[in-house]
């Protein structure tokens, strides 16, 4: 039998609790729990928007740009590309080349590349005015740097990414921009660019002489360079720091590649018919996956070295910095090392 | 152990949906009911990413290739419902009802206090992986339970709540329905220790009737057009009378079943109502037709 002192007391201190911890719960309803700083849930992916395809016009031979209206669209940075579905389900990466502060629509510009991988030519022959498309991103991995002055080098339809660009430097700095391609007929955009830019922009038909028309860049300056890979190879090969967008993959891609596991110290080949999971898997059968698509995430894997050719439809820019969805993407680089 | 007639091959299915057109109130005239289903929300975005988390640690554990491959599936389908739900979360915030202090109170929860502690490798560690596990089997047996409950809850198209949002609980419903065993089996083939299924059931159980009240009041205090929003116990129980929620007598009977020496989840629920939905679900058509 406890004695009536201890139940007086325990009953009071019951009171006592119940009523702090009322007066507490009312003024914060989230008190005790701690939260995570940083919190992970609810941010914006870049998730999937319906847009319209609000105007489709020939800016040049065999060049077409689509201007796609939507509701809300999330704004981007000169230099970001955006995922189109086509009709068919092909996903394919396009510079955005219109006005980073619309929110009401996304502008494209497209060449046919008729020995291409599908992509464009069906952008060419089957999408219309009038017609809904599904479009993932903005995403950016050629973004402006700030820097004393810039040098651009664009190749044909390469001017895509780079047009944005020049028309946010604005005046008062310093850049210049030399555009080539096999007549002016089919350089996109030309006269808008000579407009912006009049004797900072050095057009060439043809094969230009990288040599002397790049002879005297400043010291510092941000060399950009988007267009065929032969362009951009010797573009390259002259400064060794140049950001460089590819369009196409490089041709090595979808080809055998070499995979480095570091933290269980083997290298695996992965086959031009196989994935880096299967190839993973062989040696760590325990390896986690699903859905084997690219589109839930588990096989998540950190990349230490090498660049990756993303295929997934998941991970945000920040993610693809440092890792990759082994399932679908592949390497664009001889060889890529993981850390597992 | 597992019920042969009920067995699917677990696939995840890559859905989507678009909220533009979800009102606030998506069940119209009717915020407890809306903001207590929309803790949903808040907790199964981090909380099946955790799950995931930790069966991606369990896989070496299991020595039943069927199992294996039902694991497998299983972390796809719940990594799709983290996501699916994870994405009405900037919706709530357009609307002017900001989730975040409390969903960053339940990514702590699953990251940190349910996450990976530092403890020497063997027998520590493999302890708090089994905890984790068993944790996650007595949490699917209620979303088992909310699953079968929302697939059969025609009181809320009665009502005329929004489509899509129906869609989602019912694709992610049927779902949970369809892999309602693959916890349980898991944790009874890389433990099964009746205690510890006990043990954890009590925690799990407290931890959601605790998260849900406050998360239903977080939703009803901050909604921006109610005046004196306030979650109460009657109300959860008249919505339950009403069908717009599960019953509270529904929920207590299933917590003897959990706890029974005899229970397996292929005896709760119904796998045909599941696959019937599936089969019939917008978003889980749009994804077959996007695979094919």
């Amino acid at each position: 039998m406890p004695k009536p002192l201890t139940v007086a007391v325990l009953a009071g201190t019951a009171l006592l609790v119940r009523r702090a911890m009322r007066r507490r719960i009312r003024t914060s309803p989230l008190w005790p729990m701690p939260a995570l700083e940083e919190p992970v849930s609810g941010r914006p992916r870049s998730r999937a928007l319906r847009v319209l395809v609000a105007s489709r016009e020939e800016v040049a031979e065999g060049v077409v740009r689509l201007r796609l209206e939507g509701r809300d669209l999330p704004g981007w940075e000169p230099g970001a590309h955006l995922d189109l579905v086509l009709p068919s389900g092909l996903v394919r990466q396009y510079s955005l080349c219109g006005d980073p502060e619309d929110g009401s629509s996304y502008t494209v510009a497209i060449r046919l590349v008729a020995d291409g991988r599908g992509g464009s030519r069906e952008v060419h022959e089957q999408v219309r005015e009038g017609m809904e498309l599904e479009v993932r991103g903005p995403r950016n991995r050629f973004p402006l740097v700030a820097a004393p002055s810039y040098v651009f080098v664009a190749g044909g339809i390469g001017i895509t990414p780079v047009l944005p660009m020049l028309r946010a430097l604005g005046e008062g700095v310093e850049w210049r921009l030399l555009y080539c391609g096999r007549d002016r007929a089919s350089m996109p955009f030309l006269e808008e660019v000579e407009k912006l830019g009049g004797d900072r922009v050095s057009v060439v038909e043809g094969v230009p002489d990288l040599d002397g028309l790049l002879a005297d860049v400043p010291e510092g300056a941000a060399v950009y360079c988007c267009g065929p890979e032969g362009l951009m190879a010797a573009v390259a090969e002259r400064f060794p720091h140049v950001q460089l967008e590819r369009f196409t993959p490089r041709a090595s891609t979808g080809g055998a590649f070499e995979v480095e596991l570091r933290r269980s110290g083997r290298t695996l080949t992965v086959p031009a018919d196989s994935t880096v999971l299967a190839a993973v898997r062989a040696e760590l059968p325990d390896t986690a996956y699903s859905c084997e698509q690219g589109f839930c995430g588990t096989c998540q894997q950190r990349v230490l070295e090498g660049e990756v050719e993303h295929r997934d439809e998941l991970l945000t820019d920040a993610e693809r910095a440092d890792s990759m969805l082994i399932c679908v993407s592949r390497a664009r680089s001889d060889r890529l090392v993981l850390d597992m | 152990m597992s019920n042969t007639q009920d067995r699917i091959p677990l696939k995840a299915r890559k859905v989507s949906f678009s909220w533009d057109d979800t009102p606030l109130h998506w069940v119209p005239g009717d915020p407890f009911t809306t903001h207590t289903i929309n803790v949903l929300h808040l907790l199964l975005p981090a909380g099946e990413r955790w799950f995931v988390h930790v069966y991606k640690q369990v896989l070496p554990y299991i020595r039943d290739e069927r199992l294996r491959e039902d694991v497998i599936g299983f972390i796809g389908q719940e990594a799709m419902h983290s996501q699916a739900h994870d994405e009405v979360l900037p919706h709530l915030r357009e609307q002017g009802l900001d989730p975040t202090p409390y969903t960053a109170q339940v990514d702590w929860l699953f990251e940190k206090l349910l996450g990976d502690r530092t403890l020497p490798p063997g027998r520590a560690r493999r302890w708090w992986l089994m905890e984790r596990v068993a944790i996650i089997a007595a949490i699917e047996h209620y979303t088992a339970f909310l699953g079968d409950w929302v697939l059969g809850a025609e009181e809320l198209d009665r009502r005329g709540a929004d489509p899509t949002m129906l869609d989602l609980l019912r694709w992610h419903g049927a779902e949970e329905v369809e892999h309602r065993s693959v916890a349980f089996d898991l944790f009874m083939h890389v433990d099964g220790d009746y205690r510890r299924r006990v043990r954890t059931w009590a925690t799990a159980f407290a931890a959601l009737v605790f998260l849900w009240q406050r998360g239903a009041r977080f939703f009803m205090e901050n909604d921006p057009t109610l005046v004196d929003g306030r979650a109460t116990f009657k109300d959860f129980y008249v919505r339950g009378r009403r069908g717009t929620l599960p019953a509270t007598g529904d929920m207590l009977r299933s917590i003897p079943r959990y706890l029974s020496r005899t229970y397996h989840p292929s005896q709760e629920g119904s796998t045909a109502q599941a696959v019937a939905y599936l089969a019939a679900s917008p978003a889980a058509l749009a994804a077959e037709k996007g695979a094919a």
